[in-house]
Order: C-alpha cells, then sequence, then structure tokens
C-alpha cells in the first residue's frame, strides 16, 4: 500500500509531537494501541452500546463471557454511527477489536471490506439462528456473524383514542381500513399516525414495511406497488392524518409525539417497549399491515456479533468461545432482554413470550422480517437506500409526485448499483 | 476633522504594498533592515524561530489530514481498499463525477446563499453589539460575557434545540406565529423554508464569534480619537464611520475572512437540522460531502473528499481576494 | 454618563441578552421535560409537570468529567497561546520572506473538515496507544485554535505602533525582549479573545472528543451525551440536562474572566 511508508513517517512525527506535548510518551512505548491487545490474555470487543457504562449486565456478561475463556476482556462502547468509520480505520491499522458487535446492515460493508472472518474460518456455528435474522450477515456465499437479538417495526396504537373515536384495532387489517380508521380518527379532532420519514437510513428503515407490504422489490422502486406505498403515505400527509413534522422525525421524535397521547397510531420498533411502560396511557401493538392483508415483512434491526480479521489467527479459538458465551441460550435471554430485543432462536424466542406474553406480536412480527441488506443485495443496498429515502422526502414535501421522485430515485440508485 | 483623527490614516497610508496588508511591517523598518545586512540576516532567523512551533504544527497536524483527504480524493476507494490499499489512482474522475451530479448546481448555490447571508448578518450584528457593548453600562461586562453561552454548548445541542423551536408541530416558534395568527410555517420540512431556517441558526451561532472579536478590536481604539471627534463636533453616526471603522479595518477584514472559512464547512447544524433536505433543498458542500463521506451505510470516501476538496478551492479563492483586496487598499 | 442614560442602556442590552439566550432558555425548559410532554403541541412554556430525571442521571454518572473538560480547556488555553503568540508577532512585526504565505496556507489549513482532521488523528493515536488521554485531546483541540490564533495575533499586533518597538530596539532590548515586555502586554485584548475561544472550542468539541475518547473513565464532560444516545432512542432531557450542567461551571468561568479583563482593559486604556 502506497500510503504506508508516508503513514509511518507521519506517526514517527506525532511521536515527537507526542513526546513534546508530555505526558503520552509513557504509554507510546509500548506496541499495542488502546482498542488492541496488551497481551495474549487481553481480547478487546468493540459494541455500540454506549449507553451500558461498567456497572450494567452487558459489561459484567462480557467480563463473565471473558472469565471462562480464561481472558481479561477490555470492552469500548461506540455510537453506533461512528463505530462503522472507527471498524474501518482500525483496520486499516491492523489494530481492529476481536470481537466486534454491529449493526446488522453493516455487516456486509465490512465483510465487503474483508474486515471480518467469515463463520466457517472462525468456526462459529450458527445452526440455532432463525434463518431470515442470518440473512443479513449473509454475503458472497459466505455468512458473517451471529444475531444478537433482533428488533424489528409495528403500530403501537393509543386505546383511549382508538375508543372516544370508535375505532377498533382489531379492525385494521389492510390499507384501506388504516386509512378509513384514520379518518375517523381525524374527524374525532385527534390525530392520526406519526412516523420516521427522515432523510437518512432511518427514514428508508421506516418506509420499507410499508413498500415490502405493497409487494414492491428493492431492485425496482418504482413499481406500481412502491408507487403505491409512498402514494399511501403522501395521502395520509395531504389529508392531514400524519403531521408534517414526520419529514424530518428520528424515530425517537416520532416515539416523543406518539407519546403525547394525542396520537392514534405511532410506527416503532421493539426497543421502544421499555418507554411504553412509562407513556401513563393504555396502548396496543399490532402488525404493520400489508396493503391487502396479513403482516407486512418489516426490515430487521438489531446488531451481529462478528470476529474480524487478525494478523495473528491464532486468536479466533478464544474469539469463537466469547460469541458462542455471548450467543448461548441463557445469555442471550438476559442480554435481550436489557435490550428489549427479540431473540435470534426459536427456543429463546418461546422463553420470552412465556414468560412475557405481550412479546408475541413482536416475535410474530420478527418471524415475518426481512433483512435489508438480503435478498443478495448486500452492499448494493445502501446505495438503493438512499434513493429511496430521497424520493420519499420529495414526495412528502410536494417537490415531486411520487411516481416521478420514485422513477428519479429508481434511475439514480440503477446508475450507483451498476 | 482634526489632527488627532486624521493621524492614525496617515500612519497607514505610509505602510508599503508587500502583499499582505494585515501583517505589513513599516517602510522605516525596512530601510533600518536594510542599512544593517548582518542585523536582518540574524532578525531573519529570529522571525523564523518565533514561527518555528506554528510551522511544527501545521506540518504535524495538518499535512497528513490533507494529504489524505487530496489521496482519497484522486484514487477510485472501496471500502475494500481503503482497508486493504491498492486503491486505483483515477486522476480526476471522481472530481467529473461529482461535477455532472445533479446535486452539484443546487450544492453550490446553497453554499453561496447560505455563507454570504449568513456572514453578512452575523458581521452587522455582531458589529452593532459590540460598539453596544463598549459604551460601559451597569452589567455591560456580565452580559457580554452571558453571549458566549451559546459556545458553550456542543453543536450537537445547540442545533437540536434549533430543530426543537422550529419543528411544525409542536415547535415554540410556530406556536408564537399561531398567537399572533400566522399559520404554521414548515421551517425544516419544506424546500421553501428549509435553508432560511438554517442560516437563521447559523447566523445565531456565528453572532459571539464577531461580538467578541470585534468589541476587542475596538478595545484597542484610543478613547482619546472618539473624544477629539466630539469635540469637533462628530455625531455618533459620523464617529463610527470617521474613526471607528477604518481603524477596525484589519480586525474586521480578519474576521470576515474567518467567519467565512467556519461558515463555508458549517455542516453539523444543517445535518442535525434537516440532514440537507428535504429533497436537497438545503444541502450545501459540506453536509453533501459528509453525506456522502459518512451519511450512508456505504462511505464513499473518493467522491465524499473530492467534494472537500472543492470546499478548500472556494476558499482559496476568497482569501486570494482577501489578499487582493488588502492590497489595492495599502496601494491608495 | 448620566445615571439615566445607562440604565436605559442596561435594559436594552437585558432585553438582548433575553433575545440570544432564548434558544438556551428552551434547551433547559427542555431537560426538565418528561417525555411524553416533550412533543406536546403547543409547547408549555414552562415546564409545568417539570422533572429532575435528567438532572440525577446526570449527576449520578457524569459529575467527575467536569474536572477533565476544565483541565482540557486550560490545556488548549496554554497550548494555543504558546504556539500562536509568537508566530503572531513574527508576522506582523518581524515579516520574514514567505510569511504571507503561510498566512495563507494557516487559512486553508482551517478548511480541512473536522471530521477528516479527526481521522488522521484516530489513526495516529490508535497506533501510538494514546486515545483515550486527555493529553491527546489537548493536542487535537489546539489545532481548532491554533490558526486562528495566529491570525488575530498577528491582525491584532499589526496595530502596534513600529515607534515603541522602535524605541525599544534602539534601548538595546532584543527580540525576545521586545515581543515578551513590550508587544505581550499591549496585545492584552488579543489575547483574551484566542484564550476565550481556544476554551470555548475545547469545552464544545464533541467531534474529536468522541472519536478519540470514546470509552475512556477520563473523558470530557459533553461526551456524557453519549450516554443517553442509545442506538435506537435518545433521552433527550438527559442530553439537555448533561448540556446545563456542563455549561454552568463554564458561564461562571466566562462572567468572571469578563469582569476581570474589562476591568484589566480600562485601566490598560488609562495608562495608554
Amino acid at each position: 500500500m502506497r500510503t504506508r511508508p508516508l503513514w509511518r513517517h507521519v506517526a514517527g512525527l506525532g511521536l515527537v509531537a507526542a513526546v513534546l506535548s508530555g505526558g503520552v510518551a509513557g504509554c507510546a512505548s509500548s506496541d499495542d494501541g488502546a482498542g488492541s491487545r496488551s497481551g495474549s490474555g487481553t481480547y478487546t470487543i468493540w459494541d455500540p452500546y454506549p449507553q451500558f457504562d461498567k456497572g450494567s449486565a452487558w459489561a459484567r456478561l462480557l467480563d463473565r463471557c471473558g472469565g471462562d475463556a480464561g481472558v481479561t476482556v477490555r470492552r469500548t462502547g461506540f455510537d453506533t454511527t461512528d463505530l462503522t468509520t472507527k471498524a474501518l480505520l482500525a483496520a486499516q491499522q491492523g489494530n481492529a477489536p476481536d470481537v466486534l458487535v454491529v449493526d446488522n446492515p453493516v455487516v456486509s460493508t465490512l465483510a465487503e471490506a474483508g474486515v471480518l472472518v467469515p463463520n466457517d474460518q472462525a468456526r462459529i456455528v450458527t445452526s440455532a439462528i432463525e434463518p431470515n435474522l442470518l440473512g443479513a450477515g449473509r454475503v458472497g456465499g459466505q455468512t458473517y456473524g451471529v444475531p444478537i437479538g433482533a428488533n424489528t417495526l409495528a403500530l403501537f396504537y393509543n386505546k383511549a383514542v382508538l375508543k372516544s373515536a370508535g375505532v377498533d384495532a382489531a379492525s385494521v387489517r389492510d390499507w384501506a381500513s388504516l386509512t378509513t380508521a384514520l379518518a375517523k380518527i381525524t374527524a374525532a379532532g385527534k390525530k392520526g399516525i406519526t412516523f420516521s420519514a427522515i432523510g437518512t437510513e432511518e427514514g428508508s428503515f421506516q418506509f420499507l414495511p410499508w413498500f415490502w407490504g405493497a409487494g414492491a422489490q428493492l431492485t425496482r422502486l418504482d413499481s406500481p406497488a412502491g408507487v403505491a406505498a409512498l402514494s399511501l403515505w403522501t395521502g395520509w400527509l395531504r389529508k392531514g392524518y400524519a403531521p408534517n413534522s414526520v419529514l424530518n422525525n428520528t424515530q425517537t421524535t416520532s416515539w416523543q409525539e406518539f407519546a403525547t397521547g394525542r396520537y392514534a397510531f405511532g410506527e416503532n420498533g421493539t426497543w421502544q417497549l421499555a418507554n411504553a411502560e412509562r407513556v401513563g396511557f393504555d396502548y396496543g401493538i399490532i402488525p404493520i399491515p400489508a396493503e391487502h392483508g396479513g403482516t407486512a415483512p418489516a426490515p430487521t434491526g438489531g446488531e451481529f456479533v462478528t470476529v474480524p480479521v487478525q494478523r495473528k489467527t491464532s486468536r479466533y479459538a478464544t474469539s469463537e468461545k466469547l460469541v458462542a458465551c455471548l450467543t448461548n441460550t441463557g445469555n442471550l435471554y438476559t442480554t435481550d432482554r436489557t435490550l428489549s430485543y427479540v431473540a435470534p432462536t426459536g427456543v429463546v424466542q418461546a422463553k420470552q413470550v412465556a414468560s412475557e406474553p405481550g412479546l408475541k406480536v413482536w416475535v410474530d412480527a420478527v418471524r415475518a422480517a426481512k433483512a435489508r441488506t438480503g435478498d443478495g443485495l448486500g452492499t448494493k443496498y445502501p446505495k438503493i437506500s438512499q434513493p429511496m429515502w430521497t424520493a420519499v422526502q420529495a414526495a412528502l414535501s410536494g417537490s415531486k409526485p411520487p411516481q416521478a421522485a420514485l422513477s428519479a430515485a429508481q434511475s439514480a440508485a440503477a446508475a450507483a448499483t451498476r | 476633522m482634526s489632527d488627532l483623527i486624521r493621524a492614525p490614516g496617515e500612519a497607514r497610508r505610509r505602510r508599503p504594498a508587500d502583499g499582505h496588508g494585515d501583517a505589513a511591517g513599516t517602510a522605516a523598518a525596512r530601510a533600518h533592515a536594510r542599512a544593517r545586512p548582518a542585523r536582518a540576516r540574524s532578525g531573519r532567523w529570529t522571525a523564523w524561530a518565533f514561527l518555528a512551533p506554528v510551522l511544527a504544527y501545521l506540518v504535524l497536524f495538518y499535512a497528513y489530514p490533507l494529504y489524505r483527504n487530496l489521496d482519497l480524493s484522486l484514487r477510485n476507494y472501496t471500502v475494500r481498499s481503503f482497508v486493504r490499499g491498492g486503491a486505483p489512482f483515477t486522476g480526476a474522475k471522481n472530481y467529473t463525477t461529482v461535477v455532472h451530479d445533479p446535486i452539484f448546481v443546487p450544492a453550490l448555490v446553497h453554499t453561496m446563499v447560505f455563507t454570504l447571508v449568513s456572514l453578512a448578518f452575523q458581521f452587522t450584528i455582531g458589529m452593532g453589539l459590540a460598539v453596544f457593548f463598549s459604551r460601559h453600562f451597569r452589567l455591560s461586562a456580565t452580559l457580554r460575557a452571558l453571549f458566549l453561552v451559546p459556545w458553550l454548548l456542543p453543536l450537537i445541542v445547540s442545533a437540536s434545540t434549533w430543530s426543537w423551536m422550529l419543528n411544525s408541530d409542536s415547535g415554540v416558534v410556530n406556536a408564537m406565529l399561531h398567537r399572533l395568527g400566522i399559520g404554521p410555517v414548515n421551517w425544516l420540512t419544506s424546500p421553501q423554508w428549509s435553508l432560511t431556517s438554517v442560516i437563521i441558526a447559523n447566523i445565531w451561532i456565528g453572532v459571539p464569534f464577531n461580538l467578541v472579536v470585534l468589541y476587542s478590536g475596538l478595545q484597542t481604539i484610543p478613547v482619546s480619537l472618539y473624544e477629539a471627534a466630539a469635540l469637533d463636533g462628530a455625531n455618533g453616526w459620523q464617529r463610527f464611520w470617521r474613526v471607528t471603522f477604518p481603524l477596525l479595518r484589519p480586525v474586521s477584514a480578519i474576521t470576515l475572512l474567518l467567519g467565512l472559512i467556519y461558515t463555508l464547512k458549517v455542516f453539523d447544524i444543517i445535518w442535525i437540522m434537516t440532514r440537507g433536505g428535504p429533497a436537497g433543498s438545503s444541502t450545501t458542500f459540506a453536509t453533501w460531502s459528509y453525506r456522502l463521506g459518512f451519511g450512508t451505510l456505504l462511505p464513499s470516501f473518493g467522491p465524499g473528499a473530492a467534494v472537500g476538496n472543492l470546499l478548500i478551492v472556494i476558499a482559496l479563492v476568497f482569501g486570494l481576494l482577501y489578499v487582493r483586496l488588502q492590497r489595492r487598499r495599502q496601494s491608495i | 454618563m448620566t445615571g439615566r442614560a445607562t440604565w436605559w442602556k442596561t435594559a436594552i442590552g437585558l432585553v438582548l441578552t433575553a433575545l440570544m439566550l432564548f434558544p438556551v432558555y428552551w434547551m433547559i425548559n427542555v431537560s426538565f421535560t418528561r417525555d411524553r410532554d416533550m412533543r406536546k403541541s403547543p409547547p408549555d412554556w414552562f415546564p409545568v409537570h417539570g422533572t429532575v430525571a435528567g438532572y440525577r442521571a446526570v449527576v449520578d454518572q457524569q459529575l467527575p468529567h467536569l474536572g477533565t473538560s476544565l483541565f482540557i480547556g486550560a490545556g488548549t488555553v496554554v497550548l494555543t497561546l504558546l504556539v500562536s503568540a509568537p508566530a503572531g508577532y513574527s508576522m506582523a512585526k518581524l515579516r520574514p520572506r514567505g510569511a504571507g504565505v503561510l498566512g495563507f496556507v494557516l487559512l486553508i489549513a482551517q478548511m480541512v473538515p473536522g471530521i477528516i482532521m479527526a481521522m488522521g488523528f484516530y489513526s495516529i493515536y490508535l497506533s501510538l496507544g494514546v486515545l483515550d488521554n486527555p493529553v491527546g485531546l489537548v493536542v487535537a483541540d489546539s489545532t481548532i485554535a491554533v490558526p486562528f490564533g495566529v491570525l488575530v495575533f498577528a491582525a491584532f499586533m499589526t496595530g502596534i505602533p513600529d515607534e515603541l518597538l522602535q524605541a525599544a530596539t534602539i534601548d538595546g532590548a532584543g527580540r525576545l525582549r521586545i515581543f515578551w515586555s513590550i508587544v505581550l502586554p499591549v496585545s492584552r485584548n488579543a489575547i483574551v479573545t484566542v484564550s476565550l475561544f481556544s476554551f470555548l472550542w475545547a469545552w464544545s468539541d464533541f467531534v474529536f472528543a468522541s472519536t478519540l475518547d470514546g470509552g475512556g473513565d477520563r473523558r470530557p464532560i459533553t461526551l456524557g451525551i453519549y450516554h443517553y444516545i442509545g442506538n435506537n432512542d435518545q433521552q433527550w432531557n438527559a442530553i439537555m440536562a448533561t448540556a446545563v450542567v456542563a455549561s454552568i461551571p463554564a458561564t461562571a468561568l466566562l462572567i468572571i474572566a469578563q469582569r476581570y479583563v474589562a476591568a484589566g482593559v480600562t485601566a490598560g486604556a488609562v495608562k495608554d
């Protein structure tokens, strides 16, 4: 690599600077970076859970798994958006962590970059994992990593609001009945539905259940089915069934809107369950309906536990032990409980439903869910997703009609994935 | 006008045009140096000795990122070659891709509008406030300090607060407008308003910077000049244009130039408030570069770096313009 | 000045400050708001059903990081002044050949996007093993302030009358002496300005901190925000509470510093 020698040079100069600025020279002499091993007995784990600190159940679980494998674990929690770049940079410097917990749509990107070790090589067994959840880890005939838990989207509804408008939640079975319900609710002076249509991956994530629920495929954004899905959202906005703010809503903002108690429906994810208990009103959950009835396939969310490439391949054996420990039945159960996720294996899912019957709707939704990077899309997905959320924004803000917006998106996506 | 007022202007004019107005030496010093060559050589060494720390700084901390950015923009980097190396050299291909992108022209226009409008308001408001606060009154120091509080907040917080206030449905600004009988404005979610909204937030963030630098500049103007002008019967307006403004020129120039550079590269405020949307209506070069490089699941480093470098070129143009203007002003 | 005139100015000043700080007030308002009222329409002007949950979380978890923030702020100020004041003097008064180009390069250097700088630092620090170190953050944060410092010092020092320096030269003072005992004291305003901004930048920096100090124990308080930004949802009242708590000591510091500075400047002006 051409940048290598220069890089060394700069690092050398940087070292001088570090010595000059004082105080850091002491640690600079040893060979290891903060993110890497300081001995064969120390294994590093990166995860996207900065909200968990040292005393948390998650951190203790990591320590315990390390203890079982006979090594010390050094864990760092990063913000999820930073984690991809950091993992790429660390791999570039040959300093990747031993175990990396990462958001599932990123797995294909990292695998493509050659950052991850395929499961065959790391001897990771995934036979117990539900196949639809493993989809996000499948790239070019290989599988990378194990899902630690899954989440997906459904419709939360406010029981009191529905009741006051005379709407029965069970009557919402397809798009037509949902739109009728929204019309009744708005006529009764309440607010209809809130979701997140922000111009980022979150917007695509929230749009996909409707897009897939119409029978559209990511390989053709401007199919009549795709246009129908976008027209549904646009129509809601025009008629005032959904607030204009959805254009700028993150999923948190959308949740806060639902939590005001004035909205009948809110499209949101499994992770809001803990917050839902605190809203102070009765809520229910229904799956997102497909256009002509039935449950729409929602995209899967949640993280994968992966093993990045190391110079010393002998480390994989211990990394595998750590991965196996994190994803064994008992630990999956507790971890997914703290994360409010649905477990990736049938056994643990059954255990979750047995202890909390309310989770059944989520388990069903996860079973019907699809990986965004699945269907052989892999790293093509991000290049399709961006034009898609752009089209959603264009249509909802009224700058283009749905058909035109999606046609433009399709040609952009086709050009980018060619 | 009294001699006292004219005096500093005269002193200015005596300075030679030597290319960099804000840091011009005097003819006298030059002549002095030329007369004693040995002294001049030692002087040059001392001069560079004073500059040495900054040079080391530039080489250590800026050379590598700049080189990286250039390298990224000239090669066809995929995520794989980013990690493994061996990205093929593609010359200006990333640049042509970027220039032919349909978002290029709107992004250029938005960048210019965003920068120039923000700058004009920030500077004018900052100057007005600086002049206002320089009349010492009760609490003036405390209030001036409070003006800096917005700078203590991480941008993620202040930008989120603006986004909160401008929310179409639950924002306090629309609630206020509603009381005045004005219908809701979709500040962040309509293509017509989004750029205006981010400009407003950016002006708010930039005012303290202009206020503080210009205020410090005002402090260096001797009070005696104002007193003399007042004795000559100059009113407040005349005193500002005839005394304050000319004497504040070097500081104003550097404030504007720095403001320009900081505004050109603003991305966090726009990114947090609108993500450059809706439909690209508030996309500037800085947010576009960020979106290409980091805003999606699959980074496209090459085009992202190319947009970043175009931004540097724009700054370069303005920098040269500044130098030219300075030189012209000096030579009059 | 008559007392009445000053009173009016104070009133106007208060109004302007209130306008300027309204967004800050709004942030405080949100920090006290319950989750369910955050997107209430129309919003509450005061946290009617206020909660201190956000603050409780912050006080429990974040207070120790205030010290780190102070250290980083102070360290950045010192480093920035050490590097930029001599350079500003040299560019303004000694004018070596090539100084103009250097000034230009400094301007351009500031255009490098922060995230690219952060990536560069990350690569370097990762290999050196100095991530999660406040000293590393001081160095990184000072890169924002140093070019600014040099240019501001140069602009201010240009205004120092050459006659003043020449008189000293004739008296036999060396360049270092002149710099230390004449140029620096006269440039008090520039020192204050540069110190203020380098402190503010270091204090509110998020990009460098999050890149270079992700999970360390000795992290600045602004990073405490991360504690409340989960993978899928954010606890906004705690995020805003962190920002409020983080800005209180710094605000106090600013007010005290401004008082002191204002007094010093006036005294200096009389002396001049």
